[in-house]
């Protein structure tokens, strides 16, 4: 049994217009020190699959079918008093913070501080800050910089952080949330690697949130696919790029330049996806793809498993 | 920090220099002659002129605009025309009254506004919210001597458990046996009406400030960090989203500190409250220039004053603002 397992997570969201599936019949399953990439373009259902892990879904949000299991306890079944305990604790996350994770008005070591005194009561706050120092060597942030405001950090540094925020309570997973994406890919790159060892040294299982492919080839060893709610393909990472079977992954590879290997002209996906609102029939990626069978308007696509860990959600393959 | 505040300092300086020159203008300007009401009908022209040049009023504009200056700088503002004592004496016996009554009130409006805003944002679209929201707008746009008539009439007069005006009972101050608690006691019971009055006319403007900022706060990605990291909500309300949303209700509690010094007026003249509003009011009416004077100069340095306290303020609580 993994580590975290989702089986069959559907999440909705209720709209004006009605019940909105952002994800739909999601399965996974990520072991303690693997990480898992999940990619995909804005809208795809990603991050509502991480604030979900979290039980930070907003009100008008919930999860409408299947479970999360992480060590052996079904997550669902929580109450909110004890999802709030295990928060931070069992699973972290690291936020893109570019987009204002820290407060601004509070010292950033303090904000540290206080995800640990707020797990760990019994401690003495010097005790804390003492451990804030470690976090801070750890990520490689100046220890003299903790007790600076938010602003008085550059990009990196905040990012660094978050990071160190997000190891304080030795977390078994942690969702990386587009942790990058601001960030120049010098420092981009320095603090992937980091994050790759500390993963390592601390075993740490990690679902890592992106819209860029590259980055999570290089860091993942797993790949997901998602499209409009749904995971379109699934499986290693060499079996996902090396044969990518969905031709909305085929897509979002020839969408990207790759450093290797012959120049080509990029080509951009057409079309937009569909709206996620009301009864749908057939395949999601009909209207996009390329090859569509004629099969394809009529019943939704089955996962199939193409290879030992690979599945496809495809008519065509 | 130091040399912001001291610029500061400077600009306000020019600004109260303006000011004066202003005020100096206006009341030379302004229909009425101070004269007439000091010279007596039976006065023999001569004397009347003897009067005149004593006042220095013979002299050309610019000396008395000199003179004016002189005196302004000395803190010699004159003698009130209509009560025949020092300006700065009145000013330094009235302005204590005032400075009890509208700093409490706004304190006390503003406490209870933050808190009820961001009770009302955290409980956003609730029965709660609705009621505080309902109540703020309702109370805010009464007409404050409505209201305080209302309350005297209710209160004061009605019911009898509060006194109708004044803010001393003769009886408890002459008494040589009446110790300071007492005393202590008797004006605070004396505030209780006008206090109620204003606390009612502004909690509402603090608490939909209050409650909009927070809205907005809530909606910041911090929050969801500080969730995330499994923060109870009344530590996520008290100090994430707090802290971040009464930056701009700091703004407007210190400028209704500045306006409430003049601003009270009306308050104090329904409660006959000894302030320096109904003193200003007074003095107008009376074409008493030097104390009318000497109460805009005042109201003009509250401001600027307040203002400055205001901006260094708002550095010790937002750490991104520095000067």
């Amino acid at each position: 049994m993994a580590l975290l397992e989702v089986n069959h997570l559907s999440i909705g969201y209720q709209t004006a217009k009605g019940l909105l599936r952002a994800v739909d019949d999601v399965s996974f399953a990520v072991d303690a020190g693997q990480s898992l990439g999940l990619v995909g373009e804005s809208g795809c259902g990603k991050t509502t699959i991480g604030m979900a892990l979290m039980g930070l879904l907003p009100p008008n949000g919930s999860i409408v079918g299947g479970n999360v299991v992480l060590d052996g306890q079904d997550l669902s079944g929580l109450d909110e008093a004890d999802l709030r305990q295990r928060r931070w604790r069992d699973i972290a996350m690291i936020f893109q913070a570019a987009m204002n994770a820290l407060n601004p008005v509070q010292r950033v070591g303090e904000q540290i501080v206080e995800a640990i005194l707020t797990h760990k009561p019994e401690l003495e706050r010097e005790e804390a800050l003492h451990q804030v120092e470690g976090l801070y060597q750890l990520v490689g942030l100046p220890v003299g910089r903790m007790h600076d405001f938010p602003h008085q950090y550059s990009g990196g540094m905040k990012q660094r952080a978050v990071i160190a925020m997000a190891l304080a309570l030795n977390p078994k997973v942690i969702i990386a949330d587009e942790p990058t994406t601001a960030l120049d890919v010098i420092v981009q790159d320095q603090i992937l690697k980091e994050t790759k060892e500390l993963q390592k040294e601390f075993n740490i299982a990690i679902i890592f949130i992106s819209h860029d492919i590259s980055i999570v080839s290089e860091v993942c060893e797993m790949i997901g696919v998602m499209y409009a709610g749904q995971m379109v393909e699934r499986g290693t990472t060499r079996e996902v790029l090396g044969q990518p079977r969905h031709p909305y992954t085929q897509a979002l590879l020839n969408s990207f330049p790759a450093l290797g290997g012959p120049r080509r002209p990029l080509r951009p996906i057409p079309g937009e996806p569909p709206l996620l609102i009301g009864r749908r029939f057939g395949c999601r990626f009909c209207d996009r793809c390329p090859v569509p069978a004629s099969s394809c308007k009529l019943e939704p696509p089955e996962l199939v498993q193409v290879g030992e860990t690979h599945f496809v959600r495809c008519d065509n393959v | 920090m130091t040399r912001y505040v001291i610029n500061r300092l400077v600009q306000i300086v020019v600004i109260l220099f303006m000011i004066l020159t202003i005020l100096f203008v206006l009341f030379r300007l302004a229909p009425g002659d101070p004269v007439a009401r000091m010279v007596d009908p039976n006065m023999t022209p001569e004397d009347a002129a003897r009067l005149i040049a004593q006042l220095g009023l013979d002299l050309p504009i610019w000396r008395q605009y000199l003179t004016y200056l002189g005196n302004c700088l000395t803190g010699n503002f004159g003698h009130s025309f209509h009560y025949g004592l020092p300006v700065l004496e009145i000013i330094g016996q009235r302005l204590p009254n005032t400075i009890l009554l509208f700093s409490t009130g706004v304190l006390l409006s503003a406490v209870a506004g933050i808190a009820w805003g961001k009770l009302a944002a955290w409980n956003k679209g609730k029965a709660t919210d609705l009621w505080l929201t309902v109540a703020s707008l309702i109370t805010h746009t009464l007409f404050l001597p409505w209201l305080a008539l209302l309350l005297i009439w209710v209160f004061g007069y009605k019911l009898d458990w509060f006194p109708i005006n004044g803010m001393i009972s003769d009886e408890v101050w002459l008494d040589p046996d009446s110790g300071v608690l007492l005393k202590a006691w008797d004006v605070a019971y004396h505030m209780i009406l006008p206090l109620g009055t204003l606390f009612i006319m502004h909690f509402g403007a603090y608490l939909l400030v209050m409650r909009s900022s927070m809205l907005e706060t809530l909606k910041e990605d911090y929050i969801i960090t500080a969730r995330a990291k499994g923060l109870t909500e009344k530590a996520i309300r008290n100090h994430h989203a707090a802290p971040n949303a009464w930056l701009p209700v700091v703004t407007s509690v210190g400028l209704s500190l500045a306006f409430s010094i003049n601003g009270g007026a009306l308050t104090e003249t329904v409660f006959s409250w000894p302030g320096i509003g109904r003193e200003l009011v007074f003095a107008v009416s009376q074409n008493d220039y030097p104390l009318a004077q000497a109460s805009f100069l005042l109201v003009a340095s509250v401001v600027l004053i307040s203002n400055l306290v205001v901006d260094v303020l708002y550095a010790y609580l937002d750490p991104r603002i520095r000067y």
